[in-house]
């Protein structure tokens, strides 16, 4: 089932439904345990009755057998929210092969749709931006909310610069519920200032986790010889010598990941690094574990 | 560098199209995006300085592929000094002639021209040259050490006659083909009799230097040898107290005066010995008689006892046929008997050969078969029967010989018989009043043969010519002219043989030829030489030439000749005994020889007698020979200088060879660029 999990076969499925099905699907399969993290009502343990107790909650049928009054615990409900944050950045549309990093992304938020409204009856959101907020869906649980997920995500293209303040802003505003937030995008920008502006989402009590998108190209760039590059955001211009992308670029491009872990970490986030040539088991497995310890 | 094509040239105007291509034509980057420019620098005067860097050298191997196609087609070439790092030739001049014999002087030189080409400069061409009895070239001048040594090898000591001018005319052809300076190393015992007449013969080109190796060391030793032999080539009657002897020249060179024993072998056996007092450098004669020897050819020869300096010299060789007299068929008019009377006596009287005449008249002549005599004479014939004509005509074909005199008839000849042509005139005294006297005479034809003709004209001063027919030479020979020029003794070949033709009569009404002494000697002439006996036996000196067939065309089938030569050896393939003319006795011995006409010939060849003085040429003499060729002459040297020709290296190749890599090299930077662009979009 893994091959169902490796971005270039997901490249080729059209429908974000069939794909976010067979990606969880065949993750789900490939576990070696069922999940414990059962539905609401599962039962927990038994306590002896006391008074003051909801009478709703006594097990009759062991009072029956054995004239003893017992209560019957459950665990809590386990019902939780999530907001997928989808940077659609021109940026985000650039690939060194199939899929584009914009792709890999929807797969992404679409895997962890479907597994938290199908399998986790868990509400869930979307939110995607460049320098302004495009597409805002309420984290629901309601009938519809996937397709309606499915949708956003299918609208969402790739336009102009990345601007991580405003969309931030009003996520921070709407959101009402604490719950899971899913930050994913390149982040092209200071780590200092991304993790100073996506902090105060932590503060309120979510869990934030940081899917750092990156084509292996811009990890390891390859240049045959001298070229000229364009800025797909802001369509500048500059010549590279190909010692420089050998070299500097690398060094750059490390320093830059590791000093966004770091900084993501000291803030008490979650960072992870999701290169578009990985399969996307690794962030739908990064979201149970999340779910588990809030529970 | 020059250019022998120099309109190539304008092949130049194509190094616009590299221009063109790198200057004019824009190169079209096709940008690459990336997500951000965040991480990058910018790098554009490194980049663009590093781009126009590999444009450059790519516009530069195109400007120079086309630069060097040009040129490969304009053929430059180098002109070079050919005596400059190329060397000199040298010249590796070894004498294999018979005085090399002598000791060990041809080991020694042999050894001495080794150790010259072994020592000689490295980037020096060398040519060896054998000088015997003639000029031999045995290699080209090459620097392969091995085949120069093979080829010294390959001489071995000759017996023919060095000769310095013929040395010094083959060496100036050989530099006027050769530029450049050459270095003549020769080896030789240096004899005085090798130099020619005449020293200018000997003189060497300036651009060749001389250098002498003289193996004729210490004095000149005492040498005898036989100088001449005097013997019968035909011997009839070995009783004959006339003719049956032999006569012997002992010579001493730089010998004090000895009494040497002299002995006739025959056929290998001792027949006789004398004892003759030879004197200090002179000469002494020795005769032995009578010569008894047996039917066939008979192999002599005289030798000097007792051993000498040089005793490869010590013996002369001849050979003398034994046979009965030959008969010779003398055709005549029935009223004329004076001519045989004249010419009968005269063969009779005649030295070296015997001949029995047999004398008929023309009409009778039907039935006779002209094969079996020596030679035939036609004397006065008007006309001949058909039948005994054209046994004549094949009878010459076939390599007999045929004297014809026209006498007083000859005035009633339509065509003289056999010779194919007309009596045109009559030169009459009696209607002139003055009779012809004798002008040419060729004596280096063998019927006239003379040594030393003298003032008289060889006799034939005196000669008088009465009646005189005038018959057109043709492509005859003409042997002898009266003074008015009329032809009087003509050749003519027909096949193998020969026809004489005598203008005037052989009795005293014609001329008064047969009234003189030099009648009796013509006719002994006459008769050995339309006989062939002189080619029979004998005796020939080394490097003399033999005829085998005549040099006209062939009469019927074409007959093979055999040569073997003194080893038993027979030097001739089956190819050349079908075709060879001549053949050049090269060795001392004895050579047997079958003639194209059938005929046997056994013949004693001997080496040159000059070649048994063995003194050397004075230092004098050496040092002017040398001198000549190094610079005695300023202005010839000065001149040769001016005149050096130099050598000319094409570079077609090597340009050639650089298109070839810039090629490459193009291709390889080119496509470089073609990948970097296919990486870019």
């Amino acid at each position: 089932m893994q091959r169902f999990l490796d971005p270039a076969v997901l490249a080729g499925i059209s429908s974000l439904d069939l794909l976010a099905k067979t990606v969880v699907d065949g993750f789900v399969a490939g576990l070696h345990r069922s999940p414990d993290f059962g539905f609401s009502q599962e039962f927990a343990e038994y306590r002896a009755y006391t008074p003051g107790d909801d009478l709703r909650h006594v097990d009759w049928n062991l009072f029956a057998r054995t004239e003893r009054c017992y209560l019957k615990r459950y665990r809590g409900e386990t019902n939780s929210q999530l907001t997928v944050l989808l940077d659609a950045s021109k940026s985000m549309q650039y690939t060194s092969g199939p899929p584009p990093k914009m792709d890999y992304a929807r797969f992404i938020a679409a895997a962890l749709f479907y597994l938290a409204i199908q399998n986790q009856r868990d509400a869930a959101g979307l939110i995607v931006f460049d320098d302004e907020v495009r597409e805002y869906i309420r984290p629901s649980t309601r009938p519809g909310q996937l397709a309606r997920l499915f949708a956003g995500l299918e609208r969402a293209a790739p336009q102009a610069r990345t601007d991580f303040a405003k969309p931030l802003q009003h996520f921070t505003h709407s959101l009402h519920r604490r719950g899971i937030a899913i930050l994913i995008s390149d982040f092209y920008a200071d780590p200092v200032t991304i993790v100073r502006e996506i902090a105060p989402l932590r503060f309120r009590g979510n869990e934030v986790i940081l899917f750092h998108i990156l084509d292996p190209q811009e990890i390891r760039p390859v240049l045959g010889s001298s070229a000229l590059l364009v800025d797909l955001e802001t369509e500048q211009r500059i010549e590279v010598v190909p010692e420089y992308a050998k070299t500097t670029y690398r060094a750059k491009i490390d320093t830059h990941i590791e000093q966004l872990r770091s900084s993501a970490k000291a803030a008490g986030m979650d960072y992870h690094l999701l290169l578009t040539d990985r399969p996307l088991d690794f962030a739908l497995r990064e979201y149970l574990s999340l779910r588990q310890a809030e529970n | 560098m020059d250019f022998l094509a120099p309109w190539f040239l304008a092949g130049l105007a194509a190094l616009g199209v590299p221009v063109f291509v790198h200057l004019l034509r824009r190169h079209v980057t096709i940008p690459r995006t990336v997500s951000s420019l965040m991480f990058y620098e910018r790098g554009i005067q490194s980049s663009t300085r590093h781009r126009r860097l590999k444009y450059l050298l790519l516009f530069a191997l195109r400007a120079m592929l086309v630069l060097l196609v040009v040129l490969a087609f304009a053929d430059p070439f180098v002109r070079r000094s050919a005596a400059g790092s190329g060397g000199r030739l040298q010249l590796i001049v070894l004498d294999n002639s018979f005085s090399m014999r002598a000791d060990a002087r041809f080991a020694e030189a042999k050894q001495q021209a080794l150790a010259a080409i072994a020592g000689r400069p490295h980037d020096s061409a060398a040519q060896i040259i054998a000088i015997g009895g003639r000029v031999e070239f045995l290699t080209q001048p090459i620097r392969d050490d091995a085949q120069l040594r093979s080829a010294l090898d390959s001489i071995k000591p000759g017996d023919g006659h060095a000769n310095f001018g013929e040395l010094g005319r083959a060496i100036r052809s050989l530099a006027e083909a050769t530029p450049g300076s050459v270095d003549l190393h020769l080896f030789s015992d240096m004899q005085r009799t090798a130099m020619p007449a005449n020293f200018a013969d000997m003189v060497l080109p300036a651009n060749v230097r001389l250098i002498l190796h003289s193996v004729a060391q210490g004095g000149t030793p005492p040498n005898w040898t036989i100088e001449s032999v005097e013997a019968p080539a035909e011997l009839s009657d070995p009783k004959d107290p006339k003719h049956s002897r032999v006569r012997a020249v002992v010579v001493g060179f730089n010998a004090p005066a000895a009494t040497k024993t002299v002995s006739l072998i025959i056929n290998g056996k001792t027949i006789a010995s004398r004892n003759v007092n030879v004197p200090a450098n002179g000469r002494a004669t020795v005769e032995f008689a009578p010569l008894d020897v047996n039917y066939g050819f008979n192999r002599c020869v005289v030798r000097v006892e007792g051993g000498d300096a040089f005793p490869d010299d010590d013996m002369s060789a001849f050979s003398v046929r034994r046979s009965d007299p030959e008969r010779v068929l003398f055709v005549h008019p029935a009223a004329d008997t004076r001519s045989t009377t004249y010419f009968g006596s005269a063969i009779v009287a005649a030295d070296q050969s015997s001949f029995v005449l047999q004398s008929v008249a023309s009409e009778q002549s039907t039935d006779l078969d002209p094969s079996r005599f020596a030679f035939v004479v036609l004397s006065d014939v008007a006309s001949l029967p058909t039948i005994f004509e054209h046994s004549l005509a094949q009878y010459v074909a076939k390599g007999g010989g045929v004297f014809i005199a026209l006498g007083t008839h000859a005035s009633r000849h339509g065509q003289v018989p056999l010779w194919g042509s007309a009596v045109t005139d009559i030169r009459d005294s009696s209607r002139t009043g003055t009779a012809s006297t004798m002008g040419q005479v060729d004596f280096s034809f063998p019927a006239l043969a003379q040594a030393e003709p003298g003032r008289d004209n060889g006799g034939w001063a005196a000669v008088k010519a009465f009646y005189v027919a005038v018959v057109d030479p043709g492509n005859a020979r003409v042997a002898a002219r009266l003074a008015d020029g009329t032809p009087l003794l003509l050749d003519k070949q027909l096949g193998e043989g020969h026809l004489l033709l005598f203008t005037s009569g052989l009795e005293n009404l014609t001329n008064d030829l047969p009234l003189h002494p030099v009648f009796v000697a013509f006719v002994d002439h006459l008769a050995r030489y339309l006989s062939g006996i002189e080619r029979l036996s004998g005796s020939r000196l080394v490097d003399s030439f033999v005829q085998l067939r005549s040099a006209a065309e062939p009469v019927g089938a074409v007959a093979s000749v055999e040569v073997i030569d003194p080893d038993g050896q027979r030097p001739l393939s089956l190819a050349e005994a079908r075709t060879v003319q001549s053949y050049r006795l090269a060795r001392a011995g004895f050579y047997s020889i079958r003639l194209a006409s059938g005929r046997d010939a056994v013949i004693g060849v001997n080496p040159d007698r000059r070649e048994s003085n063995l003194e050397p040429l004075s230092p004098d003499v050496l040092k002017l020979w040398s001198g000549s060729s190094t610079g005695a002459n300023p202005q010839n040297s000065i001149a040769s200088q001016l005149q050096k020709k130099d050598r000319t290296t094409s570079l077609w190749w090597y340009v050639m060879l650089l298109v070839l890599v810039a090629t490459l090299a193009e291709t390889a930077v080119a496509s470089g660029h073609m990948g970097t662009q296919r990486e870019e979009v």
